[in-house]
Order: structure tokens, then sequence, then C-alpha cells
């Protein structure tokens, strides 16, 4: 699907060829190459690394974080940020569990849940459109906000609940390549997404909202509208993210979704500097699967104790990954000068 | 009084292209204000960006200042040798205090490391009590304050330490956007900087104000200087004739149908700096308008078309009323409309020259909700040959497009929604030549097609190329009206410079 994309690649259509590290072309690409070279180094040194539990475990462990990043890239694409999609996924969390411990059937408990978070994401959006707040403020607010919903909802308790067999299947069945289903289902959002984005009218619209919001509206786009609407859409797809959260370990925390949030905006930034240099589905999918099949190869080789590798990694792979995509700025910045002087 | 403190001998400056100054003499005498006027184009801002050394000139002019040799085009040097400057946009920091926006320029007063606040506050106040600005708090944001206000901030930090070698202050249209009542308070600053024997070159073709401060005036036309006078020894009719072009451009497409039907009408719109404009565009007229800047000229397209809200007044497209700062009912109703911020509110700069030319009506090239990518490809292409836009391909970014390029794009953006109404906004603005006729062409095919246009331009030649008719604005209201064989830029110039009587006396 990703090459379909890359045959109208706008920045490389205008990118001239250079040296043979602009040729190999490092800087769109990087966590491609970063991942095979973990596979290749990893499989190599350490045995278990490549063995399907070890692969399939990497995968289905991602799956939320993946989520989460599909959240903030919605809003992110019309130029808004959402910090309040952790906060989003305990609230849906809870909700399905406290439902679940009244004896409320998942069929009502998740459409329910899915609603809250809505109308979470309803109210930053008005906060956001209506009342003309910077949208990173908005939802750090709101977040705080939401995080005391849970805990009123939970009264500051782990729940545990028997979940009916049809709900815990979708965490144990392992359809094709002993991937859990809920690993099927983000892949259906993220290819959805990508459609949306890229092949509708909509998308184009957010596009263009993130772009230049005011040449937009001059256009005629409605860009409050498109604003407020991926506001909604993100909270609800961190609601889903909660769902993933029940199937996988089966349990309500207060601390599950925060710690989800830095993953997920790292990811979509470090995916934005790959494949189309800008915010992208698949971008921010590679950039998550990459970093965590360096951080298993890292933690099989250095044993117990290495607790700290996973955001030192994090935070130095996005750092890298981001100065790689922007190295054409600056060459052509230095070039411009050297010009004139 | 006749020392001379700065002297220019052949500067010219050659843009490709476009000669903007061409062998240009200046002499400013110590102690005095000296007025530099001309119409847009005529290369006063040029020269006053060679000074600041923003352009290097072409060729080798002399200068001297203060009787020594002096480098022009050479910002360093001219901030050593003592040249202050206040740009048109003053370039202060809203969120910064008056205080801190003073002593940017030339630092702050320490004790032991530590700012001294209460000395800093206590000289910006004085500072500004001595151009007579006593009236408002300094320790307030100065984004808060009155554009008369933020004119004073920028004038007193450019006079900080005016006696450590400082030499002249040069003023560049300082009053283009200030309301009448503000001009007359920075008029009052002015007048105490002369009476402190400060020299200053005043930059402006506003001439009431050139009469009422300046004491010799050097007229600019075309890039050549046509004279250097004593102010007394002119009178205003006879600067006007002098600052006049008497290029023959002329209307060069058909006429239209009088009987029309009117697809354009606004009525007594007001706001930003129009105050109160009616005017109506039959199908197939051009009309164009004009005024300097300030005189409303620069907001009637954004009122029109949405980009500021209009406080007052009512606007019809195709006979459907349009809603303040709606752009969509616009281009629903049948309008199109290029902006003349091109790079903020025209380009969308990430995007393709596809994007960019389908933006308005994207659902066009879609079926069921699914976009038809090669479609939208062909329709660009049809577009860039169309209109003879230079791109590399139709999916390169529109920001590697030259601006003249970039133009093109814009006008297919809004010409394949087949307009009725078209409404544009310097349309020219920083194109090269040849692309300039080309959209002139568009403009007349536009109108022979049967759409009516509005053309706001600051390029006088420009309104008489493309006009049936042309409105001149002046103090946000029209001023004067000027129909077929009276469409000359002789006579759209000296209606744009004329004013009203009751203003003349206040400024004098």
């Amino acid at each position: 699907m990703t090459n379909a994309e890359l045959d109208v690649d706008p920045i490389s259509a205008a990118r001239p060829q250079g040296s043979w590290m602009s040729r190999l072309r490092f800087d769109r690409y990087s966590a491609l190459y970063l991942w095979g070279a973990f596979v290749v180094f990893f499989g190599l040194t350490q045995s278990a690394y490549l063995s399907t539990a070890s692969v399939s475990l990497t995968f289905g462990e991602k799956t939320i974080v993946c989520v989460l990043a599909l959240a903030f890239l919605v809003p992110l694409v019309t130029d808004t940020f959402d910090l309040s999609i952790g906060a989003n996924l305990n609230l849906s969390l809870v909700i399905l569990f406290k439902l679940r411990s009244e004896g409320v059937s998942m069929w009502i408990a998740s459409p329910l849940a899915l609603a809250a978070c809505a109308t979470a994401g309803f109210i930053s959006g008005y906060v956001v459109v209506k009342l003309k707040v910077n949208s990173f403020i908005a939802t750090l607010a709101m977040s705080q906000v939401v995080t005391a919903m849970s805990l009123l909802i939970s009264n500051n308790r782990q729940i545990t609940e028997k979940m009916p067999k049809a709900f815990k299947d979708i965490g144990t069945k392992r359809p094709l390549f002993n991937l859990p289903m809920y690993f099927y289902f983000m892949l259906l959002l993220a290819a959805i997404l990508w459609y949306v984005f890229e092949h509708t009218p909509l998308g184009r619209y957010m596009f263009a909202t993130g772009g230049g919001r005011e040449a937009a509206r001059l256009s005629g786009v409605n860009v409050d509208r498109l604003t407020w609407g991926s506001l909604v859409v993100s909270a609800m797809i961190a609601g889903f993210g909660g769902f993933v959260f029940a199937w996988k370990n089966n349990i309500f925390q207060n601390s599950a979704g925060p710690g989800f949030l830095f993953p997920a905006v790292a990811a979509v930034f470090f995916g934005a500097s790959q494949l189309k240099g800008r915010a992208n589905v698949w971008g921010a999918l590679i950039a998550v699967f990459a970093l965590a099949f360096g951080i298993k190869g890292l933690q099989l080789s250095f044993g117990a104790g290495t607790f700290w590798i996973e955001p030192l990694f994090n935070g130095l792979s996005l750092l890298i990954a981001v100065s790689l995509a922007s190295r054409q700025g600056i060459i052509k910045i230095r070039k411009r000068k050297a010009a004139s002087a | 009084m006749d020392t001379p403190l700065l002297t220019i001998e052949h500067l010219s400056k050659v843009f490709p292209g476009q000669v903007a100054l061409d062998d240009v003499d200046l002499v400013v005498r110590a102690g005095t204000t000296h007025a530099l006027v001309g119409q847009n184009g005529s290369g006063k801002s040029t020269l006053i960006k060679i000074l600041a050394g923003y352009h290097q000139p072409t060729g080798e002019p002399v200068a001297t200042l203060l009787g020594a040799g002096f480098p022009l085009g050479d910002g360093r040097a001219a901030e050593a040798a003592g040249i202050r400057f206040v740009h048109q946009d003053l370039g202060l920091v809203d969120m910064l205090s008056s205080v801190e926006n003073i002593a940017m320029g030339s630092g702050f007063l320490t004790r032991r490391g530590r700012i001294n606040w209460k000395g800093e506050t206590a000289r910006a106040r004085e500072d500004l009590a001595a151009i007579g600005f006593d009236d408002f708090e300094v320790t307030m944001p100065v984004g808060v304050l009155a554009p008369s206000q933020r004119t004073a901030v920028a004038l007193a930090r450019a006079l900080r330490g005016w006696e450590d070698g400082a030499s002249l202050l040069v003023l560049d249209e300082p009053t283009a956007s200030l309301p009448d009542d503000d001009v007359q308070r920075l008029f009052d600053a002015v007048r105490r900087l002369k009476a402190r024997g400060v020299a200053i070159l005043y930059v402006s073709h506003h001439l009431d104000e050139v009469f009422a401060i300046a004491d010799e005036v050097t007229i600019l036309r075309d890039g050549q200087r046509v004279t250097t006078q004593p102010i007394g020894d002119v009178d205003k009719s006879g600067l006007i004739e002098l600052m006049i072009g008497h290029k023959l451009v002329t209307r060069r497409s058909g006429s239209f149908d009088p009987a029309g039907a009117p697809l354009l009408r606004a009525a007594n719109l007001a706001g930003g700096n129009v105050r109160n404009v009616s005017v109506t565009v039959l199908a197939g007229e051009v009309v164009g308008v004009a005024g300097i800047t300030g005189s409303g000229r620069e907001h009637l397209v954004p009122l029109i078309t949405g980009q500021i809200p209009s406080i007052d007044g009512d606007l019809e497209i195709n006979g459907r009323d349009i809603a303040p700062y709606a752009p969509r009912q616009l281009i629903q109703a049948g309008g199109a409309f290029v902006t003349a911020d091109r790079a903020r509110l025209g380009n969308l700069p990430m995007m393709s020259v596809t994007a960019n030319t389908t933006m308005c009506d994207v659902k066009r090239n879609a079926r069921h909700h699914r976009l038809l990518h090669p479609k939208e490809r062909v329709e660009a292409r049809e577009w860039i040959e169309r209109l003879g836009t230079k791109t590399s391909a139709a999916e390169a970014p529109i920001s590697t497009l030259s601006g003249g390029n970039q133009q093109k794009v814009l006008f297919a953006r809004g010409l394949r929604l087949v307009p009725q109404v078209i409404v544009l906004d310097e349309p020219t603005r920083g194109i090269d030549v040849g692309a300039k006729e080309e959209i002139h062409s568009i403009i007349d095919d536009a109108a022979a097609g049967g759409s009516a246009v509005l053309v706001a331009s600051t390029d006088t030649d420009e309104l008489v190329r493309v006009s049936h008719r042309v409105i001149v604005l002046r103090q946000g209201r029209i001023a004067a009206e000027l129909v077929g064989a009276d469409v000359t830029s002789a006579n759209i110039e000296r209606a744009q410079l004329q004013s009203d009587h009751n203003s003349q006396d206040g400024l004098r």
C-alpha cells in the first residue's frame, strides 16, 4: 500500500539526487533501516529474538501504543494537539470494568464507554474551537478533568472482573501468524484512517487545515468543524485503546493510560519524518515497531534490570530520526548562506 | 542649516527585469527634515532599504555621512554611523512591555548583573514624555497599545542614546496605518524632534504631512529623481504633477453591456480602514479600486472576501446575501477571489500544485467520497497548460514555484469554479513583467466571458490596463470615480493624493 503512495510523493519528486546518503534515503526511511538492522543484528546474536513467540509478543504488546498513536495523529493532521488520549483510554477502560462489575452487558458497556470518550472529545473541541484556547493547553487540562472522572468512578481502586468469553476471546484468539485479534483490529483502523487521509476529500481538507488554517478557510474549508470533529474522533480512538487494554490485560488500573502518551506521541513525530515527510499512518506504525524491536533486542542482550532502556531508546531515536529528516533543510540553508555571502 | 549631513550620488539599483533606482542623488542637510515622496514603485522604499543595508546598490554610488565616506548597502556601517530607522511595521514585540521594547535596541541598565527595572522604567517614561507621550503605562505589553502609542514606542527606541553618535533618523511611512487623530500626535512628536535638532529623512506619500513638517522635498518618479526643492517653493498641486508619471497605458480589452446584471453589490461596507463604501459591479465589467495605503483600498477586498470581519454593510453576490467573514458562502454563491497575501492566505505551501488547484472544490474529482487522483491530476495539468504555469510537475509542492507561477495556480483555483464574480487584491504584486501581462489577459478573458471583476491594486498602470471603471478611495470612502477615457494613471494618482479640505486644515 505504501508503494503506491510513494510514486506520487511530491517531496521526493522535487528533490534532486545527491550523495550516497540521500540515495539511500536515510531521511525518509530511517525507521525501516533501523528495524532491519535490529532484526539482523539481534537475530544473529540472540537466539530467542526471532522466535515466533517473541515476535508475536512484541507486535501484540505494542498494539495499544499504535492505537494511541493513531488517536494522536488524527487531530495532528489539522495541526491540533490532543494530549488527553491517555486519560481517555483510562476513562473508557474504567467504564467497561465498572459497568461489568454492575452486571451490565458488554454490548451496552462498550458503546457507553465510547460515548463517554466522545463527550470528552466534544468538550475539548468546544474549548479549542469556540473559546479559542490553544489545543495543547486545552487538552492537557481536559486530560486532568477526565482523569478525575476515572478516579471518581474507580474509587481509586484496581478493578478485576471476569469478562464474558466472547469479549475475552478477542484477546486470546490468534487467527493469523500467531497474532491476537486486536492486532488486526488495529490494522483495520489504520487502513481506514490511511484511506480517509489519502484518498478522500475529507482527508485533503484536513491536511489543508493543518498546512494553512486561514488559507484553507478562505478556500471554503470548514476548518472549525474539522478541528472539532478530529478531537471527537481522537477521543473515540483512544477509547478503543481502552478496549485493547482490557482484551490484553483484563484489568483496570489508574496508571494504565498516561504511560502510553509519550511513546504514542513520539511515534507520530518519528513517523512524520518517515515516508512522506508529513504526519502519516504507516510512518507512525513503522516507528512504533522499529523501536519495539530495538528495545526487545537490547533487553534480551542485557538481561534483567534493563527497565531504563525503553525511555532512553524512545527518546534518542526520536531525536535522531527527526534530525535526519531536517538535515536536507539544513543543507539547503547552508548552501543559500554560502551563495549569498 | 546648510551643512550636508548625508550625501548620496549616482545611486542605482537594478532588479532582474526592472530598474528600481536610476542614478539618484540625495542630500540631507543637518538639522532639517527632508521628505522623500513618490508614487508606489517610484523607488523610495528601495532607497531606504539600501540605506538600511537590506539591498546592495548596483554600480558604485558615492555617499558621505558627516563628511566621511560611507558604504551604501552595509547594515552594520549604517548602524555604526548612527542612522536610526523606524520602519513601517515598527518591529515591536507585542508580548513585551514598552520598557523592554525600547531597551531592546540599546541594552538594559544592570546592577550586579541584574536588570535595574526601576531605572529602566523611569528611563522609558522619560524617553516617551520627551516626544509627548506620557499617557500610558510603560509596563503594559505593547500589543494592547493604540497605534500612535506603538509608533511612539518605536520612535523612542530609535532615539534612545541619540546624543551618543546618532546622526539621522529615517521614518518610513510612519503614518500609513494610523487613524487621523493619531497622525496629529505623531506629528507633535516629530516637531519636538525637529526642535531638538534631529535630522530626519521622512518617507511618505501623504502630501499634507510633507507640507506640515518638511523643510526640503525630493521627488522620485520611476526610479529617477525629478527634483529637490525647499518646501516653500512648491505648492501641493505642483508637487502632485511632479509625482505623477505620464506613461501612456491604455485599456486593451472590449466593452461590456451597461444593462448587464449587477453580480456584485456592496452597500455601506465598513471595517478596517474602510468607513463606508458602496460599489456595484455588472456582468462583464472590471472595476478597479485605487487609493494610497491607509485609504481603505487595502481592506476592501479582505472585507468582501471574509478575510477580516466587517462591522457594517451588506454584501450581495449573484443576488445572494453573504454574511460577513464567510468566504465559504461567497464561493458557494459563485464567487472566487485571490488574496493579496499569497504566502499566508493563498498558498498551502506543503501541498502539491494539484491539491492547491483543486482546493475550493475537491469533490468534483471524487466519486462516493473516493478521490480519483488521476482525474484530479489531469485537471490540474489542463490548468497548468491553459495558464502557462511553469512547474516541474503537477505533483511538485507549490512552494517550489516562482511567485508569478504560484499566483497562476491560485488563479486556476478560482477560475476552475467558473465564477460569476471575481475579486482580486494586488493580482500582480511581486510578479515579473511577462507573467503580469499574462495575468492581465486572464482578467480580460474572464470579463469577456461575462464575469464581474473587482480589482484592488496599488499599481495604477495595472488599473488603467484592466479596468472599465476605477473607484478611488480616500479616508475609507469613495473620493472619486473615473469612467472610460478618464481612466488614466495621472487622473487616478491625482485623485489618490488630493485630500479633503478639513483634514488638510487639521494637519497644518
